[in-house]
């Protein structure tokens, strides 16, 4: 029973994973992943693993690919063109090497370990892992607490857009205003509301200087 | 029969190999940084594998903080790829080759 679980869950994270590479529409690639996370998420609570299990979907299929979604909507990004690349004697090197790879790690796994059982156990469970990460692991979670705000303080820096005053309002269809169309020295005391359907036009409007072309900027 | 370590194992390194497949042939910013996901993802799995056979907690932990520095990575990546398209209105990564913004 647990043999069928593992070869349904592990061939769809397997199957998922595939489909993130092949797409090249990024909205695909981010359904398939999160097809990748639902899948683990299930081999998670077969290795008795409750928590980390809902973890992985609150975080990672919650609020990580959310965030993704939002900046692949934001960006309206558009589908990868058909790359063609020139191989020649790559193709029969990797495969060889590959086959190499796989006969040694083959080889390690069915002779170096004998394999552990899976036993009954409550090491997976919350209040397990909460008191250890309350005591024997606090400093690693008091460090992680630090990243987390250093996170935050870097993602406001990075994303805050300079220049612009704060009343002037770009209408969503116009994304995001490119550095090149913002005037750092810019002030605008007076308070304009600007409805606009594109990012020139809304540069214009706001008397700062059109998007430039991709001859000037070269 | 149940399944065995090595399974999880062997699932675990081709799910991580998938993800550096996609992190060479990729050329969009965005569908990199999930192929990256895909790899932590991958560890994570190693790391649960061996906490429940070898009946230790400290694997479990380890993937809560993985979690917690890819949910960071996530913010502040995000953050340069926005500021990158800012910059480029692209997002090639052969658009960005060059530091000079």
């Amino acid at each position: 029973m647990l043999v069928l679980l593992f070869i349904l869950f592990g061939g769809l994270a397997i199957g998922c994973a595939i489909n993130v590479v092949a797409q090249r529409n990024p909205l695909y690639c981010a359904i398939s992943l999160i097809g990748v996370f639902m899948s683990l998420a299930c081999l998670y609570l077969m290795l008795a693993a409750p928590f980390i299990a809902a973890v992985q979907i609150v975080v990672y299929a919650g609020a990580i690919m959310v965030l993704v979604v939002f900046v692949i909507m934001l960006l309206n990004v558009e589908q990868e063109e058909r790359r063609h690349f020139k191989m020649g004697i790559l193709v029969p090197a990797g495969v060889v090497l590959a086959a190499l790879l796989i006969a040694e790690v083959a080889f390690f796994i069915s002779t170096v370990n004998p394999n552990p059982v899976l036993q009954q156990t409550d090491i997976g469970l919350t209040s397990s892992i909460g008191s250890n990460l309350f005591t024997s692991y606090l400093l690693p979670f008091e460090i992680t607490s630090i990243l987390l705000l250093m996170a935050i303080v870097g993602a406001m820096t990075l994303a805050r857009r300079t220049g612009v005053s704060e009343q002037a309002r770009v209408v969503p269809g116009a994304q995001v205003l490119a550095v090149s169309d913002v005037d750092l020295n810019a002030s605008h005391d007076h308070q304009r509301l600007i409805e606009t359907q594109t990012t020139t036009e809304a540069a214009r409007l706001l008397e700062i200087s059109g998007p430039r072309s991709n001859e000037e900027r070269e | 029969m149940e399944p065995q370590l090595s399974w999880y194992l062997a699932l675990s390194g081709l799910l991580f190999t998938i993800g550096v497949i996609g992190v060479v042939i990729k050329r969009n910013v965005i569908a990199m940084f999930m192929c990256i996901e895909l790899m932590l993802n991958a560890v994570n799995l190693t790391f649960v594998a061996f906490a429940s056979f070898f009946q230790d907690v400290t694997g479990q932990l380890f993937v809560f903080i993985v979690m917690t520095v890819a949910a960071a990575e996530a913010a502040v990546g995000l953050g340069i790829i926005i500021a990158i398209f800012r910059n480029r209105e692209s997002l090639d990564v052969d658009d960005a080759s060059i530091l000079k913004l």
